[in-house]
């Protein structure tokens, strides 16, 4: 595994220093699919949040959040892996910074429904949930940064994942973030916030209407001009990126934390 | 017939044990009083602009008259743009414009009545009779400014026929009588709803966009719709 | 598969496969939600009044016995004919004894969907009585003996010219009388005017009953909801029992946004009021109901007799418990406009009467799970329902309700069930997680060519299906961060 890229881009530029009681240190939760298929993601956070001056933690009995399982309508194996999850990460009382608005959202939206009022667990996702936020919304909401532009690089076009944008709110923080790191590579998507089709195992339950959607998805990215889709969430991108390589297009995915820390991927 | 009232209203109260209605606020007076929308801070001539803008949208049509005279003469050449030679009308003392069935009388427009029995059978000959009718004429209760759209109450002598059998409508409105809202309307003037069998808000020509989606009017109410707006 | 979810996944495919309705879907959904959307941003404090009318109908399905009750009881004053009917069955048995009772041959109907759940037609037609859909879009589906797509626009899936051949071959219109769309509007206007003169019996749905003065509006385009409930003598409106507001205030709250929300106009060109049959010269003296008053000083038309059948039909069982919020809805539509989903598959697909993001909670919540128990997957949880809803449902909390409730009974495919308690008992064993993913990983790598696998076996071919899958890596990030970084994360 190569180390983080040394050509990363010189820290916050001058009056976008992260805000004073900003918070000195945060867990990092990867997330299943990054851990897994996408280990780069996990290193640009890293990368990124360390030259913004935050030390990260990354504790490492971390596992899934358990989103695949909600979505399905297991709850009891759901709350099993929140419960696990909330364990791993109220040991310490840092706020949590998660490269996926769909794992966040379940985090901060679904944890603490998943338990009775009167069980010890409700209070300890509350607590959680409050101190959880995706990558995008922890740089520009917590530590109030504007990255700073990274030059050169893929004409990018941000695709909405739908949990972050609906879920989150994350109306602007990721265009934000975007439009400070490409400036003028940025390429408008038609229909960004129209959902990819991903859905989780709505790609395997339902794969006609996930493939129908997914084309309209490939379309659109088609006429953007875009060389790479950003997003925040790496399911979307697993899902477009198998897509656009099925279709032999030469255009790439990339996760606006890779976008943010300048990295390249093949 | 009681027995299954008495089933329908306590499987509800049984379920509303169980039921999640997320915001469900106990207090009824906590939703009773619109807030948004109905102050009535944009002055009369707006709102007659607002009105004609959205009405003419609609196609249709926006005419003022300052007398009996006026407004018989624009009825008039409604009809003749049509060919129409009779009309169906509410009553003269309904139709917020004194004289006009006379004037319109002596313009050689020809009023058609009918006289549909209760409970009769003679229903469908009698209104068949009216087919051949082309224009409809009517007061009105109200405006809303926003829609573009008219308030008819049915009653003695404000039939319901005259603004949906003939293909024309035209609406005598007074200027007073104009709200920015429905809701406006209805926080001030709750009454409209109940003062006769029928209240009907009218926004512009029938019309439909099932086939296609392409906009056609005229599919079973008026094709054309005019407003005639008095003192 | 039971057999109707595999009706179900075979309806998805054919709709899939017709790429012209997708196309005609397609504009017209953008048509709408564009419509949507500008008269939205058009309407001033938008936000404050969908609020407002959330809590308007929440507070009332939370009241709802005692505004029905109230209703009822106002509505009877006014002389109208009050029925209720627990289920179907109990409903069309009772229009059809109306309609016998009036001798009634001939009734036209204006769109509703409640009379589509009981299935009213066909019990009239069983009993001889011939009923004429008016509502332009239903009338082509009566006469294609079709199923509506949409529950406003019923032919969105139907060409121009599909229509023009109908009435040629079914209706014997010549060419030039349906050479476009102006002059297929002027056929049906033609030939239904006719049945509105002669039919004996009108028949609507109820869009808002209003509690406090006994009255009910119904709301239309065409002014065939205006024709069907004043030519007949009369008058059978059906009403699901969960349409209702307390006041008139309330009513122009939720008028506000349902037409707005529904195609993007401030107001559908008729918004009728309705408050009792009409009225003769003496409303107060005996048989008011319905009976002659003195001639001339009564109002001069309108139906004599008006009958409201209160339908619950799965209703009640919707309200008791979680699913209840679904009964805030106003059938507007905005939400089958913007789903993803029903863009592509159209409403044919989802089976019911109900289709779209709405459709795949009532379905199941009126006639429960075992039939049902596919259509709360048939979405991505996008969230874009729940945006566009003028009275903010939580649609995909429903939907995932509905899910739990599935996994819970056991419906849906055997592979998951098998595969969750599994994934859930390696997710919370880290080291057990870590070492069968880098198996799992080690085994992919044999199927992957240049980092990319193009077949997956068995459940998950379903992937493939469509798009390529990336080969994950031999060693997860967990794995190789604390060799690099040398630190643990721990806090033991």
């Amino acid at each position: 595994m190569p180390p983080a890229p040394a050509t990363a881009t010189a820290t916050a530029t001058a009056g976008s220093d992260a805000r004073p009681t900003s918070p000195r240190r945060v867990q990092l939760f990867v997330t299943c699919l990054v851990d897994r298929f996408y280990p780069g993601v996990g290193d640009a956070v890293v990368s990124v949040l360390e030259r913004l001056g935050v030390e990260v933690i990354v504790p490492s009995d971390q596992t899934c959040c358990g989103q695949p399982a909600f979505n399905g309508g297991f709850t009891g194996e759901a709350a099993a892996m929140a419960r696990h999850t909330i364990d791993v990460l109220t040991a310490r009382p840092d706020p949590v910074v998660v490269p996926s608005g769909s794992c966040a959202d379940m985090i901060v939206n679904h944890y603490p429904g998943l338990f009775r009022g009167d069980d010890p667990y409700a209070a300890r996702a509350r607590d959680l949930a409050a101190r959880t936020y995706e990558f995008s919304q922890f740089l520009v909401d917590v530590l109030g940064v504007t990255p700073a532009p990274c030059p050169g690089g893929p004409r990018l076009a941000y695709h909405a994942s739908c949990h972050g944008l609906r879920g989150l709110g994350l109306h602007d923080q990721p265009r934000r973030v975007l439009q400070a790191v490409a400036g003028d590579r940025a390429c408008a998507l038609p229909d960004a916030e129209v959902c990819c089709g991903f859905g989780g195992l709505f790609a395997v339950k339902m794969p006609g209407i996930s493939g129908a959607m997914l084309d309209a998805k490939l379309d659109a990215i088609a006429t953007s001009g875009a060389e790479a889709v950003v997003a925040t969430d790496v399911s979307c991108l697993m899902h477009i990126g198998g897509g656009l390589h099925r279709r032999g297009s030469a255009v790439r995915v990339l996760h606006i934390a890779e976008a943010v820390a300048g990295a390249r991927r093949a | 017939m009681t027995g299954a009232r008495e089933q329908i209203l306590g499987a509800i109260r049984d379920g509303l044990r169980h039921a999640v209605l997320p915001d469900a606020e106990a207090d009824a007076g906590a939703v009773a009083a619109p807030r948004a929308g109905t102050a009535g801070t944009v002055g009369r001539e707006k709102l007659w602009q607002q009105f004609t803008e959205a009405l003419t949208a609609l196609t249709g049509r926006v005419h003022h008259a300052a007398s009996a005279a006026e407004a018989a003469g624009i009825v008039a050449a409604v009809a003749a743009e049509h060919g129409a030679r009779t009309y169906l009308s509410w009553d003269g003392d309904q139709l917020g414009c004194d004289g006009i069935l006379e004037e319109l009388a002596s313009r050689g427009l020809a009023r058609v009545t009918y006289d549909l029995p209760f409970d009769g059978e003679r229903r469908a000959a009698e209104v068949a009779a009216l087919g051949d009718v082309v224009l409809g004429l009517t007061g009105s209760d109200a405006a809303i400014a926003e829609a573009g759209a008219i308030v008819l109450a049915s009653g003695p002598g404000r039939g319901r026929l005259a603004s949906l059998l003939p293909p024309v409508h035209v609406a005598i409105v007074s200027a007073s009588r104009i709200w920015p809202s429905l809701p406006a309307l209805l926080a001030d003037a709750p009454e409209l709803v109940g003062r006769g069998a029928n209240t009907v808000v009218i926004a512009g020509p029938s019309r439909t966009a099932d086939i296609e989606m392409t906009l056609t009017h005229g599919v079973h109410g008026p094709k054309y719709l005019h407003v005639v707006v008095m003192p | 598969m039971p057999s109707a979810a595999a009706a179900f996944h075979r309806r998805i495919d054919d709709a899939l496969a017709d790429t012209r309705v997708r196309a005609a879907l397609a504009s017209t959904m953008t048509r709408l939600t564009n419509g949507r959307a500008g008269a939205l941003a058009s309407l001033e404090a938008s936000d404050a009044i969908r609020d407002q009318a959330r809590r308007i109908r929440a507070h009332t399905i939370a009241h709802l016995d005692t505004y029905l009750d109230q209703f009822a009881r106002n509505a009877d004053a006014r002389g109208c004919r009050i029925h209720w009917a627990p289920t179907a069955t109990d409903a069309t048995r009772i229009i059809v004894e109306i309609a016998r009772a009036e001798d009634i041959s001939l009734a036209v109907k204006s769109k509703s969907m409640v009379t589509e759940e009981i299935e009213l037609n066909a019990a009239l037609g069983a009993a001889g009585i011939r009923v004429v859909e008016t509502d332009l879009g239903e009338f082509v589906v009566q006469v294609g003996d079709d199923r509506p797509s949409h529950i406003i626009a019923p032919i969105v899936h139907r060409r121009r010219e599909d229509v023009a051949r109908l009435f040629q071959e079914k209706l014997g219109a010549r060419p030039e009388e349906v050479a476009d769309v102006a002059a297929i509007t002027a056929f049906a206007r033609r030939l239904l005017r006719r049945d509105f003169l002669q039919a004996g019996m009108g028949i609507s749905g109820v869009n808002l009953a209003v509690a406090d003065s006994g009255s009910f509006c119904l709301v239309t385009n065409e002014g065939n909801g205006r024709l069907s409930t004043t030519l007949p003598r009369v008058h059978v409106a059906v009403m699901g029992l969960e349409r209702i507001v307390p006041n008139a205030a309330d009513l122009g709250i939720v008028l506000q946004l349902l037409a707005r929300s529904a195609t993007g106009q401030a107001l559908s060109v008729y918004t009728n009021i309705i408050s009792g049959p009409r009225r003769p010269a003496n409303p107060g003296a005996p048989g008011a109901h319905g009976a002659p008053g003195a001639p001339g000083a009564g109002e001069p038309d309108g139906p004599d007799q008006l009958h409201v059948v209160i339908v619950d039909n799965g209703r009640t069982r919707m309200l008791d418990g979680p699913l209840a919020e679904m009964l805030y809805c106003i059938r507007c539509g905005a939400c089958l406009n913007i789903c993803p989903v029903y863009r592509h598959i159209g409403g044919h697909a989802y089976g019911g009467v109900y289709p779209g993001p709405m459709g795949a909670v009532v379905s199941p919540g009126l006639m429960g799970l075992d039939q049902w128990s596919e259509l709360p997957h048939a979405s991505s949880l996008c969230g874009a329902c729940k945006d566009v809803c003028p009275v903010r449902i939580d649609l995909p909390h429903l939907l995932l309700t509905l899910r739990a409730q599935a996994a819970d009974r056991e419906l849906g495919p055997w592979w998951l069930r098998l595969a969750m308690p599994i994934y859930a008992a390696v997710a919370t064993r880290p080291a057990l997680y870590q070492w069968l993913g880098s198996l799992a990983a080690r085994v992919s790598q044999g199927l992957a060519r240049g980092g990319w696998i193009r077949h997956l076996p068995g459940p998950l071919a379903a992937w493939t299906a469509a798009r390529d899958f990336p080969a994950p890596a031999r060693r997860s990030f967990l794995q190789t961060y604390e060799q690099r970084r040398g630190r643990t994360g721990n806090a033991s």
